[in-house]
């Protein structure tokens, strides 16, 4: 029975380039579907455009959201990488 | 990677994914390119130009582009992405005379595409993965 988990990220930096690219290695590690909320807009964390396109900037809040057997981890991990600034 | 010439600390991580390669008028806009890449997806991912005609100037190279392709080369295969028209056909000059299922030329916007593969690659996805995430760049709006 795949589960759901979803939790919110306030973004600490732009989802500029290199945070959309961790978000799609992160996310590739699981099996569940992972999906960024960004008000009106939801992109797959298959897709680094899709997320560049979201336009989500700093102190903006996002909601991560996966679907599958992994989800609670994979929410969680791709958290973290929304969270990480380099 | 034996036989393939591979410039030490090119691509340092090496390993099991796609490489990419840039076919450019220009040398600049090659590496500039890759150097975006590398911001967005990291070492991982063998990424290699072909930048300008042989001598630095801007057009195409059929030597550089069969040079870059050899560099690139992993036993995971090759996606050749060239900017526009000539680089395009001289892409597929070299790939009809050589052709390798391992080494796909990719109908993708150049910069969109590039970002799109390279990101993909680097997940370890695999030579069809790759080629198709480049080409549904097209797809992508950017507002």
């Amino acid at each position: 029975m795949p589960e759901s988990s979803e939790t919110t990220v306030v973004l600490p930096a732009h989802l500029h380039a290199r945070p959309a690219g961790q978000v799609v290695v992160t996310a590739a590690k699981f099996t569940s579907t992972v999906e960024i909320v960004y008000g009106a807009k939801t992109a797959n964390a298959r897709g680094v455009l899709a997320l560049l396109a979201l336009g989500a900037t700093a102190g903006e809040t996002v909601t991560v959201r996966a679907t599958g057997d992994d989800a609670p981890q994979a929410v969680s991990a791709v958290a973290t990488a929304l969270q990480t600034t380099e | 990677m034996p036989g393939l010439p591979v410039r030490a600390g090119y691509h340092p991580h090496m390993s099991g994914t796609v490489g990419l390669v840039l076919v450019s008028h220009s040398p600049d806009l090659a590496a500039g390119l890759r150097e975006l890449l590398r911001q967005v997806a990291g070492d991982a991912v063998a990424v290699t130009v072909a930048g300008g005609d042989d001598d630095g100037g801007l057009g195409t190279s059929y030597e550089l582009i069969r040079d870059a392709i050899a560099e690139a080369g992993s036993g995971e295969g090759v996606v050749v992405l060239p900017d526009l028209g000539s680089s395009v056909l001289t892409a597929k000059a070299l790939l009809a005379d050589h052709p390798d299922p391992r080494v796909r030329l990719v109908d993708a916007p150049f910069v969109e595409g590039a970002v799109a593969a390279a990101v993909i690659a680097a997940t370890g996805a695999d030579l069809d993965t790759v080629s198709v995430a480049a080409e549904e760049a097209w797809h992508a709006r950017k507002l």
